[in-house]
């Protein structure tokens, strides 16, 4: 039953252990499992490499991520790259030996310097443009990663990437590695949520949050941010609660006759839990999005009911919200559909990322400054970043837009065990690639799970003869921005 | 002993055992003698020195792969003194510790004996057998697998154990499996009863469950050869096939689109699975098998059919917009590298793209020997229309399928570290090393060949009848299927990562017998057909899921690796969507051709980028079909199959994961595909039962679980019928009683839309309906100003009461405002519906320009009395009499949409519609603004609401419409009695009894 040598609990755990469902989990809990913190990891490689990794009492600073995806890709030397020698170039070219692939063969222009300007923010006078005026008053909580560069400039493969650490589908999401790693606290709601951006899924869809060959029970789940969050959460009307309950009765009564005849089996025993978990979950899951229990005050604080940051607002109030009950890894899209929905610029940076900053700004600082009070941001990493970054130069002669860039872009990272008020990496003076302390994608995401806890090399899920990893044979923790 | 660090002590047992290896035996004998080269020393080189001493690595300079290289000695001098141990530099370092180096911080010193050896064989005068080369590859150490691997060994067929007993058995199966178990003291379960029996078989061979009628025959049947005869049947049912295939599909990383943003259809990959399916039921040769998919359009006799198969190499994901197309080209020859590996050989070739393969002796010159069978094909980036393939011209026939762009390609480059950024020498297409004896050399193709012919030289070398990982490969995958693990428990690994075969002589055997038939006389080499049979025919496989000594057998053999029972398992997400339509009578089992889609809920939609038109579900006839024809689109695999772990389209895979998570139970519980089915169920149970709760029950149980309830469950189920009907009822009442302190006013004041013939109709001078005036308050006033448009107003036509005729030649008229602003609605009309043909169309607001061409809200009908709601339901019921004025109600839910001629519900959508576009503006008598699908008939009254009604709010109206109109209607459809019936198949839908075999 156990394949290669697994030990029930550890093939348990990689069979689904973590997520959502997780109708193991208690089984699991029943065993003392979680009590030993081992991670996921430690039983596997122990079990395959014989050896252990980290030490099972290794600080684990951060509990949960809340993944901001800016979606289409932001522009650098607009938001956190100040790169004030682009006014000085401003109009020329870039220098021909700075090689590049014109990716979708658009017009080349000249350096356009950013669009609106920089100013210092915090304590630590973090130079942030215009575009985030209110997430500047957070300065002295970022840590800004500037030399970030990627493995592709097509929007569909180069977030797949973000999410999965390589450019081809197929592969287990960042969260799914966390869920993994870490399993989940709350057994009525998913370990792994992502909400996406009204307008639309990400191009390439499933794949960027799919659990890939691991098993289904670590991929994301899909929450609406409004009524029921998540599919097949609700019957049809004449089934109430009350209904149902009486339905759940008598299946609890006929499975568990069923299992007296076949004493023993585990999965008949799990399969009989996760009906009980369901039905909490339904109430639990409408319970996390259900925004009217919060004060006027905060809907205001995240500019509820306002236009333009109601959506992302209730979005990020919901990431809160989750990560509250236990969630261990949320994915917010700013961002949906294609060109100007996302932060895909090629027309005008001013026309779309004054559009999409106005809707996120305000909603963001909000996020940090909740977490903060609520003393959750110790325990919360926030992660910001699109798939790649933009060109310094224009689209042709006085075009206001900017093609993709993966050679050099910035995110920013803040909470659990994050340095605050700083910028790691430089691209060139142009904005244009990372040239000093580049950070690959595969960085950010051992960053990301060294902060969880975990070590990107030791975190691995044997599939087909091979011990996988997100990071693959690359991938390094960015230990500057460490607190 | 070699010590296998990484395994725990059985396990270690069990590879030392079966791995083929010159074992270094204990300290010799005698001190005197020296050690023999082959059989001592070299086993000790090759394991403990050559991978970091070999000719690429050349650590610290030095070599020991030959005699040569050891004279030759390294960076710090020679390796050896003849003659003198105590003044060579490699004993030195070995005594020391030093070598062979740390691992992970561990120390690698070998063992004293080993060391033993090494110094008698240099005082000895470190003889080497003159022209003997070692090679790394050659001998397994405890890090890797090497040629002697003991999956790359030659298949000997062994002798069928002999009983203890000395009685033959009947099964050489029986006789392997019983000879392990008596080794360890055990003995198999008994048989299973024949009720579990006949419905595993069904399962595994089908992927359908047995009837009733069908159980209970066999159990009656006392013929000897009742098991048999129903295994040689279903063996030849075309839908044998069909479940097999799935299985064959799941290796090939079968989907239907290229993934990725655009995600486009392939077309005709359907086609390709229905070559698997009929190759299995024509128990096409694997040899065959794979000689087609892999060069379909090589093999002498090609057709049409052997290019479909080609389609195998097309199955793989495809990015349209990769970051370099030059680059991705090696992405796409790993693909298929990988598949192939992977499919045929279970070995994981992809590895050695970049280096020489870590765990199996792969070197990475092989990785590209072989990828040049297929880099010679459609790999250059070409026209995206074609999605990485060849033409239809170039292929000879409009399929999907593969072929080389020409005879003499440019030569293949092997790249450092896999990176195409760093092209080594050129590598000459060739076979895999890892089994010698197979060593050829692959011909460059006829002068006047229009392909290299490398993947039908690969192929052929992959079916060679002396390759001995394909058939160990192949009948490991049969066996997993039918017993539900492998001999081989890792199916797509069997190299030193896999996991060792439980019973090696058996799939020896098997292996071998597929080769070359033993059993039968004129058996055709590599057919299936009849390994499938030994299998099910076996005891093994007959024997219970349950032990009587269940526990004390858990102890020494928790894995059930000796099989000492059956395996329970759940049914996969095919087979349980299947067996759920088969129980409600609901299956179509139409064969092959286009897949269908199924409904997605809407909100499973919102993960797309382009919401507009990404999925458009099949009309509800063909959802009925079977799993395995449900389209298969990377970006959007249907939430019920993926929940129930449908298998990863991107890579190959083996054996599917079986989860049991919470999700599961939800899509169980609240999901309307198995509402409907429910539903259905219930009405089926209906049908054949009797009329008592106990009668009712019974037959449900019959139909479900293929037996009857024992008289505990009985009492549950009756129960529970009493008490959900109780419920119903009381609910039904509780709405029943609010529409009456409403009053039907008050539910007409409700009403969005509210046009009487008898009420506000402004006539022109022709008595042509001018204007129409909206009775519900909200001034939807219809209205027509062009004359010749306008519909007639007939006096006395329904029961005295005037009607509203359109006469099909552009009369409608227009809506005031957007009456619909919710997608649940309800639509009633009093009318009748004289067209023919074409569609027609009473209520609409469809707007092409405006962007709802698929997505706009009507309620019309279309050919011989068809009703139409939206273009999600697009034939739905069929009308009784249209000519005869009737009430049409329809109505769409949350989670289905319902249409009601009179009080009879005709048909159900089994899913809510997907979103409406519902702004643009409304009209009466034709579609939208389309000018054309006018509507021929009279209406006599309409009533729009933005919601769904509750059956008594429904009854309430249609009560008041009958009156008036001397309407006949019927008995409630929704009665509380149905409603509890439908709770209670629901239940059984969600047992572990109905979800797991036994």
């Amino acid at each position: 039953m156990f394949p290669c040598g697994q030990t029930r609990r550890e093939f348990v755990w990689q069979m689904g252990g973590g997520l959502a469902g997780t109708a193991l989990a208690p089984m699991l809990a029943d065993d003392g499992f979680f009590d030993t913190q081992l991670t996921a990891a430690t039983t596997q490689t122990a079990n395959r490499n014989g050896q252990v990794p980290r030490s099972p009492r290794f600080r684990t600073p951060a509990k949960s991520v809340i993944f901001l995806m800016m979606n289409g890709a932001p522009s650098q030397v607009d938001t956190f790259d100040y790169k004030p020698a682009l006014q000085k170039h401003a109009g020329q070219s870039l220098p021909a030996d700075k090689k590049y692939i014109n990716s979708g063969g658009r017009k080349v222009g000249f350096l356009t310097p950013g669009w609106r300007p920089f100013r210092p923010g915090g304590e630590s006078g973090l130079m942030i443009s215009d575009y985030f005026p209110l997430v500047r008053r957070h300065a002295d909580k970022l840590a800004v990663i500037n030399s970030c560069h990627t493995d592709s400039h097509a929007h569909g493969s180069a977030l797949v990437a973000m999410n999965t650490g390589k450019t081809f589908i197929g592969r287990p999401s960042l969260g799914s590695w966390a869920v993994y790693g870490l399993g989940t606290s709350n057994q009525s709601l998913p370990g792994y949520v992502v909400i996406l951006d009204k307008r639309g899924g990400p191009i390439s869809g499933q794949p960027n949050w799919s659990s890939g060959f691991m098993s289904a029970a670590y991929q994301g789940t899909l929450f609406r941010p409004t009524g029921n969050p998540i599919l097949d959460l609700k019957g049809p009307g004449h089934l109430d609660r009350g209904a149902q309950r009486e339905q759940l009765d008598l299946l609890s009564r006929l499975n568990q006759e069923h299992l007296r005849q076949r004493p023993g089996d585990q999965n008949l025993a799990a399969r009989i839990k996760t009906y009980e978990l369901a039905y909490r979950m339904q109430a639990a899951a409408p319970e996390a999005v259900d925004l009217s229990t919060e004060t006027p005050n905060i809907h205001a604080l995240y500019g509820i009911g306002r236009r333009p940051t109601d959506e992302f607002g209730r979005n990020c109030l919901i990431a809160r919200r989750l990560v509250e009950r236990g969630v261990r890894f949320v994915q917010l899209y700013s961002g949906g559909g294609h060109l100007e929905e996302t932060w895909d610029a090629h027309e005008s940076i001013e026309k779309n990322h004054g559009r999409h900053a106005a809707e996120i700004d305000q909603p963001i600082a909000a996020l940090l400054s909740d977490l903060e009070h609520r003393g959750l941001l110790d325990s919360t990493l926030v992660v910001w970043g699109g798939e790649f970054g933009r060109m310094p130069f224009s689209e042709g002669r006085n075009a206001p837009g900017r093609n993709h860039n993966p050679y050099g872009f910035s995110m920013w990272m803040a909470g659990a065990g994050v340095r605050g008020g700083m910028t790691y990496g430089e691209t060139d003076e142009f904005g244009f690639e990372a040239v000093t302390d580049k950070v690959h994608l595969h960085d950010i995401h051992a960053t990301i799970l060294h902060l969880l806890g975990l070590d990107h090399e030791l975190l691995t899920y044997f599939h087909q003869g091979r011990n996988e990893s997100l990071t693959d044979v690359g991938g390094r923790v960015i230990q500057p921005i460490l607190a | 002993m070699f010590r296998l660090r990484s395994m725990p002590g059985s396990h270690q047992r069990l590879l030392a055992a079966i791995c083929w290896l010159a074992v270094v035996n204990g300290p010799l004998e005698s001190a005197a003698a020296a050690p023999d080269f082959d059989r001592d020393v070299a086993p000790i080189l090759i394991r403990r020195c050559l991978e970091c001493h070999n000719a690429h690595k050349a650590a610290g300079g030095l070599v020991l792969q030959d005699q040569a290289d050891l004279r030759r000695g390294g960076e710090n001098g020679a390796a050896v003194v003849p003659g003198r141990a105590d003044k060579s530099l490699l004993i030195e370092r070995v005594q020391a510790g030093d070598m062979p180096p740390l691992k992970r911080g561990q120390s690698q010193k070998l063992p004293p004996n080993e060391l033993q050896v090494l110094r008698r064989w240099v005082a000895a005068g470190a003889v080497w057998t003159a022209g003997r080369s070692l090679d790394q590859y050659e001998l397994s150490t405890d890090e890797r697998a090497g040629r002697d691997w003991w999956s790359l060994q030659k298949i000997q067929r062994p002798a069928v154990p002999q009983t203890r007993d000395g009685q033959p058995t009947v099964n050489p199966i029986d006789a392997f499996i019983r000879e392990r178990l008596a080794d360890k003291e055990l003995v198999p379960a008994p048989a299973a009863d024949r009720r579990t029996l006949i419905r595993r078989l069904f399962q595994d061979l089908l992927g359908l469950p047995p009837s009733a009628e069908e159980i209970q025959a066999f159990i009656e049947d006392d013929d000897p050869d009742a098991y048999e005869k129903r295994v040689d049947r279903l063996l030849s049912s075309p839908h044998f096939g069909e479940r097999w295939a799935r299985h064959w599909l799941d290796v090939v990383r079968f989907a239907e689109t290229c993934g990725y943003e655009r995600d486009q259809v392939k077309p005709g990959a359907w086609k390709y699975r229905d070559w698997v399916v009929q190759a299995i039921n024509e128990d096409k040769p694997y040899d065959q098998f794979v000689l087609q998919q892999l060069a379909g359009d090589e093999v002498p006799g090609r057709n049409e059919q052997t290019v479909i198969a080609t389609g195998f190499l097309r199955l793989g994901t495809w990015n349209d917009e990769p970051n370099d197309p030059q680059e991705y080209k090696y992405e796409r020859l790993e693909d298929m590298v990988h598949v192939t590996g992977t499919a045929f050989l279970g070995m994981a070739l992809k590895c050695a793209r970049c280096h020489d393969h870590k765990f199996d002796p792969i070197p990475q010159l092989d990785y590209y020997k072989v990828a040049n069978a297929f880099w010679a094909g459609f790999i250059e980036p070409g026209d995206r229309k074609l999605l990485g393939g060849p033409s239809s011209e170039q292929l000879g026939y409009d399929v999907l399928g593969w072929t080389d762009r020409g005879p003499r390609p440019a030569p293949l480059r092997l790249l450092k570290n896999g990176d195409p950024k760093f092209p080594g020498s050129i590598v000459a297409p060739g076979h895999l090393s890892l089994v010698t004896r197979l060593d050829r050399n692959v011909t460059p193709p006829a002068a006047d060949a229009k392909t290299t012919h490398r993947r039908l030289q690969l192929a052929r070398w992959i079916v060679d009848e002396h390759n001995p990982l394909t058939p160990r490969v192949y009948v490991n995958r049969l066996w997993l299927h039918h017993f539900g693990q492998g001999l081989v428990r890792s199916p797509n690994n069997f190299g030193f990562r896999g996991d060792p075969p439980t019973h090696p002589q058996l799939l020896d055997w098997l292996a071998a017998e597929l080769v070359e038939p033993s059993l039968q006389r004129n058996a055709r080499p590599w057919t299936s057909k009849r390994l499938h049979k030994l299998m099910v025919m076996s005891a093994t496989y007959r024997q219970a899921s349950q032990h009587p000594r269940q526990a004390d057998y858990s102890r020494v053999d928790s894995g059930n690796r000796l099989w000492w029972r059956s395996e329970r398992r759940r049914l996969d997400a095919e087979s349980l969507r299947d067996a759920v339509l088969t129980v409600s009578g609901q299956m179509d089992l139409r064969m092959g051709g286009p897949s269908f889609r199924p409904t997605i809920n809407a909100e499973a939609l919102e993960g797309l980028s382009r919401k507009a038109g990404a999925w458009k579900a099949s009309p509800a006839d063909a959802q009925r079909r079977r799993s395995l024809y449900i389209f298969t689109q990377r970006s959007l695999l249907p939430p019920l199959m993926t929940t129930f772990d449908f298998s990863d389209t991107t890579l190959p895979c083996g054996q599917r994961n079986v989860t049991t998570v919470a999700p599961q139970a939800l899509a169980m519980m609240n999901n309307s595909f198995v509402h409907a089915q429910s539903r259905r169920l219930a009405q089926r149970v209906a049908a054949a039962g009797g009329d008592t709760a106990a009668e009712q029950a019974r037959m449900a149980w019959r139909i479900t679980l293929g037996r009857d309830p024992v008289a505990a469950e009985l009492q549950l189920a009756v129960g529970h019928l009493e008490r959900q009907r109780l419920r119903f009822q009381q609910s039904s009442g509780r709405g029943a009683d609010a529409a009456a302190g409403r009053g039907l006013r008050d539910l007409m004041q409700q009403a969005v839309l509210a046009l009487r013939a008898d009420r506000g109709v402004k006539l022109d001078d022709r008595g042509h309906v001018e204007s129409w005036q909206d009775g519900s308050g909200r001034a939807h006033h219809a209205t027509q100003t062009a004359s010749a448009q306008r519909p007639l107003l007939v006096k006395d036509a329904i029961n005295g009461r005037p009607v509203v005729r359109f006469n099909g030649q552009r009369q409608f008229l227009h809506l005031a405002g957007q009456v619909v602003t919710s997608q649940q609605f309800t639509v009633l009309a009093v009318l009748t519906d004289v067209g023919s043909g074409r569609h027609r169309t009473l209520f609409s607001n469809w707007n092409g320009g405006a962007g709802n061409s698929v997505t706009s809200l009507f309620v019309g009908t279309t050919g011989p009395f068809h009703v139409r709601v939206s273009d999600d339901w697009t034939t739905a019921p069929r009308l009784e009499q249209p000519g005869q004025p009737f009430l049409l109600t329809a109505q769409a839910d949350t989670h289905a949409v319902h249409v009601f001629q009179n009080s009879a519900r005709i048909a159900t959508h089994d899913a809510p519609l997907s979103p409406r576009n519902l702004k643009t503006a409304y009209v009466l008598g034709q579609q939208g603004n389309i000018n054309g699908e006018y509507w021929t008939g009279d209406l006599a009254e309409i009533l729009v609401f933005n919601r769904g009604l509750t059956s008594s709010e429904r009854v309430r109206l249609w009560t008041d419409f009958a009156s008036r109109y001397a309407l006949p209607l019927q008995k409630n459809s929704s009665d509380p009695r149905q409603l509890a019936l439908e709770s209670l198949c629901h239940v059984l839908l969600n047992s572990n009894e109905f979800v797991y075999v036994d």
